[in-house]
């Protein structure tokens, strides 16, 4: 309630603020500055509020109980924040909203500000329509806490590095319409536009490329870039910003380019608004593999998307004849043709890029619904790219000094990038079943299976390996009842490349249950085991905590009596393992009926068992990946070079 | 840019682009029409609980179910069992009937597990 109420005085002032800028008789400069700092502070506070609720574990709002437990470390507390859709557009909000406080200080003209505070009504609205402020509407004491893929530093600092990218973004298209609609001649936008839109290309390229590094590490499939929706919906944004920079450089120089400056920045914001439409409103729900659940928010925003495509482009048309006319280009061995042509090239690939992603969208409106396979972008992309990487060469061959040492370091670091794409992908891939202590060989390299190790609490466990001498282990994560919750791969760096290890579930033999009965004595066809007795523990306001079973187990001579539990949570319960009898059997106890008659004891392989049975791994090499992960930070460092001029 | 220039490089682009998406495309199609399909399609369904889904070598066999209709058909995927599986609440197969051995040969599957990006909802 307290947040909504803080997102609506954010709203207010945003309103406010927009209103002052828009009637330029009144004399604001100041007036303009304290708006949207009390504008900032109302989003700032809402923000501070929902961490302070998360780590309050204050699970009478759903989204803390969606996102956050109680045993969560305190890194993964703060990404809750930004888990869930709610919170990113909240998270998004608050880097717009603190950018435009700095925008007033910035000598910004009154007619961006306008717009660029239209744009933040707009948002704190669409937080407001889907708030993460809401309450849950039933009453919980834990929550379910963070998808344990996600529980990883990369996938933490991975969601605010792409909103400040998104966030930014609207500072070039603000600074443009602005300028369309007061004198629309001008270049004097042109410096502000191109620092803010080297930052946002930066924030952007680097959030996508932690993206992929992550997939690579923690998924375990292989690969860094799977052209799903969710990733392509950021690509396109990211693609059409690199054509709005290139065009502010070349508008600096040729007036007659601003046209296309123009038109890049409405284009750029619009495709990340409509990004953020395809994958966070439910309409892909088949058709990518990350889950969003389906909201009825799909509507605002796609309205949101109208507003900024349709008004956008109505103010280049209406201000069309005011710009200036002449010749782009000399000849075709002008540099200015050949930024215009690579920029075309890059809209091609953005082009492609949008039609799969927009495919099941497209498809249903013209008949039965479709997608593409990623096979469309691979074929489709790849000779667009290399004559993108021909021209590039053939440009710093020709007008070197006419290119920034930035410029030059993100370059370099693009063409590197394809050449480290290509190579990576030339490595060997293998998948074979191993006894522990066995070998498989790949590509000169020797790798042997050494078995499972758990670690004692059970969260967690790790396969072993050995791949040239050197251990290396890989992490499964384990849910509640002791299944696989999150399996990531095993890798060995080194100069040639990574041995990449992805071990597969492990087939279980058919686990054995026993239904017992309190006083009937049972067997599992070499134990005996009877079920003594049953409580339940209750917490002070009478909600169940915990149930505990007293069970006798024989094997005629020896007698063992055992307390298995099961831990109350929000999606049933949980219980850990125990091993028994001298190590001899593994139980779990998996259920107590209403009236503690009966309980239900799993048969699990002891560890011993499990750390010897035999894995299926595939086993890959990525040769040189480490250029990769090299040149796309050459990407956003010498991006953000560039920015000093 | 010149105009004939830029016609041409447009007219080049669509003509390419709308050739790779007609043989790039799958439609998404019941289990019925998947049957009767001879091309590449997506299927989606429900694993069907009543046959246990089983790794042979490196082939993943499961019975998926119509939602709607409950019809069911054999698919045969061309890889490992996909982590997740066993939390999938609906299963995409992308891929191709083959009426000889009247079984459906995956090429990917799409895994929807509810818990994977959003929360679950708790109860």
């Amino acid at each position: 309630m307290t947040g909504n109420l803080l997102l609506g005085g954010g709203l207010a002032s945003a309103l406010a603020a927009m209103t002052i800028c828009f009637a330029q008789r009144i004399p604001s400069a100041r007036l303009v500055k304290v708006t949207a700092l009390i504008s900032a502070g109302f989003i700032t506070a809402a923000s501070l509020l929902l961490w302070i609720l998360i780590f309050e574990n204050d699970f009478s709002v759903e989204y803390v109980a969606a996102y956050s437990s109680t045993t969560m470390p305190a890194i993964y507390k703060v990404s809750a924040f930004w888990a869930g859709q709610q919170g990113s557009f909240l998270l998004w909000l608050l880097i717009h909203a603190i950018t435009g406080a700095v925008l007033t200080f910035r000598r910004t003209s009154a007619a961006a500000l306008g717009i660029y505070f239209l744009l933040q009504s707009v948002l704190v609205f669409l937080v407001l329509a889907k708030s993460p402020f809401a309450e849950h509407p039933a009453q919980v004491f834990e929550g379910v806490g963070l998808n344990p893929l996600l529980q990883d530093f990369w996938m933490a600092i991975h969601p605010p590095i792409i909103f400040v990218g998104y966030a930014l973004l609207a500072v070039p298209f603000a600074l443009s319409l602005g300028t369309l609609l007061t004198e629309a001649a001008s270049q004097s936008w042109l410096e502000e536009a191109r620092r803010w839109t080297l930052l946002a290309w930066a924030f952007l390229g680097a959030g996508i490329f932690i993206g992929g590094y992550w997939a690579y590490k923690v998924l375990g499939w292989g690969g860094y870039w799977g052209w799903d929706p969710v990733e392509n919906s950021s690509l396109v944004p990211w693609l059409l910003a690199a054509v709005l920079l290139h065009m502010i450089n070349l508008a600096r120089k040729k007036p007659a380019v601003l046209a296309q400056a123009h038109m890049a920045a409405t284009f750029t914001y619009s495709l990340v608004i409509y990004g953020t439409f395809l994958t966070r409103s439910g309409v892909l729900g088949d058709f990518s593999v990350h889950s969003f659940a389906g909201s009825n928010i799909g509507l605002a925003i796609a309205l949101a998307n109208a507003l900024v495509l349709i008004g956008g482009l109505l103010i280049i048309l209406i201000k069309a004849k005011a710009l200036p006319q002449g010749e782009l280009y000399k000849s075709y061995s002008d540099a200015s043709f050949i930024v215009l042509l690579s920029c075309l090239l890059i809209i091609f690939i953005a082009t492609i890029v949008w039609i799969g992603m927009s495919m099941p969208l497209l498809s249903q409106m013209f008949g039965e619904a479709a997608a593409v396979d990623s096979d469309f972008y691979i074929k489709s992309t790849t000779p667009i790219a290399l004559t993108l990487a021909a021209l590039m060469i053939y440009t710093f061959a020709k007008f070197a000094r006419m290119i920034s040492l930035g410029g030059k370091v993100a370059h370099v670091g693009f063409l590197a990038m394809l050449v480290a794409i290509i190579i990576s992908s030339r490595g060997e891939t293998i998948t074979q079943e191993l006894q522990p202590q066995a070998k498989a060989s790949i590509a000169g390299h020797e790798v042997i299976y050494e078995g499972q190790v758990f670690q004692e609490d059970e969260t967690q466990k790790f396969y072993v390996y050995t791949v040239d001498g050197e251990a290396v282990r890989a992490l499964t994560k384990l849910h509640g009842n002791g299944t696989d919750a999150a399996r990531e791969p095993a890798i060995l760096k080194s100069f040639s490349g990574d041995v990449y290890i992805a071990p597969h579930a492990p087939t279980i033999e058919s686990v054995q249950e026993l239904m017992l009965t309190k006083g009937v004595f049972a067997m599992d066809g070499e134990l005996g085991y009877t079920f003594n007795d049953a409580h339940i523990d209750y917490d002070d306001n009478g909600n169940p905590i915990q149930a505990t079973a007293v069970i006798t187990i024989t094997d005629g001579d020896v007698e063992e009596v055992i307390h298995p539990m099961i831990v109350v949570t929000p999606d049933g319960g949980s219980s850990k393992s125990l091993e028994v009898f001298n190590k001899r059997r593994r139980v779990r106890l998996t259920g107590i009926s209403g009236d503690l008659d009966k309980a239900r004891l799993e048969l699990l392989p002891t560890y011993e068992r499990l750390s010897t049975m035999p894995i299926t791994a595939t086993i890959s090499t990525k040769p040189f990946i480490w250029l990769l992960w090299l040149s796309v930070a050459a990407i956003c460092l010498g991006t953000l070079l560039a920015i000093r001029k | 840019m010149r105009k004939g220039l830029l016609i041409a490089l447009l007219i080049g682009f669509v003509a390419y682009a709308g050739l790779n998406l007609a043989e790039n495309v799958t439609p998404y199609v019941s289990i019925a029409e998947a049957r009767a399909s001879s091309s590449g399609v997506q299927v989606k369904g429900l694993l069907d609980k009543k046959i246990e889904p089983q790794q042979r070598g490196d082939k993943f066999n499961f019975s998926l179910q119509d939602e709607q209709t409950g019809e069911t058909m054999r698919v045969i995927f061309d890889g490992m069992k996909p982590d997740q599986f066993d939390e999938a609440y609906h299963i995409v197969a992308i891929g191709k009937y083959e009426a000889a051995d009247e079984t459906f040969h995956a090429k990917k599957l799409l895994i929807k597990c509810p818990s994977k990006y959003e929360g679950q909802k708790p109860r």
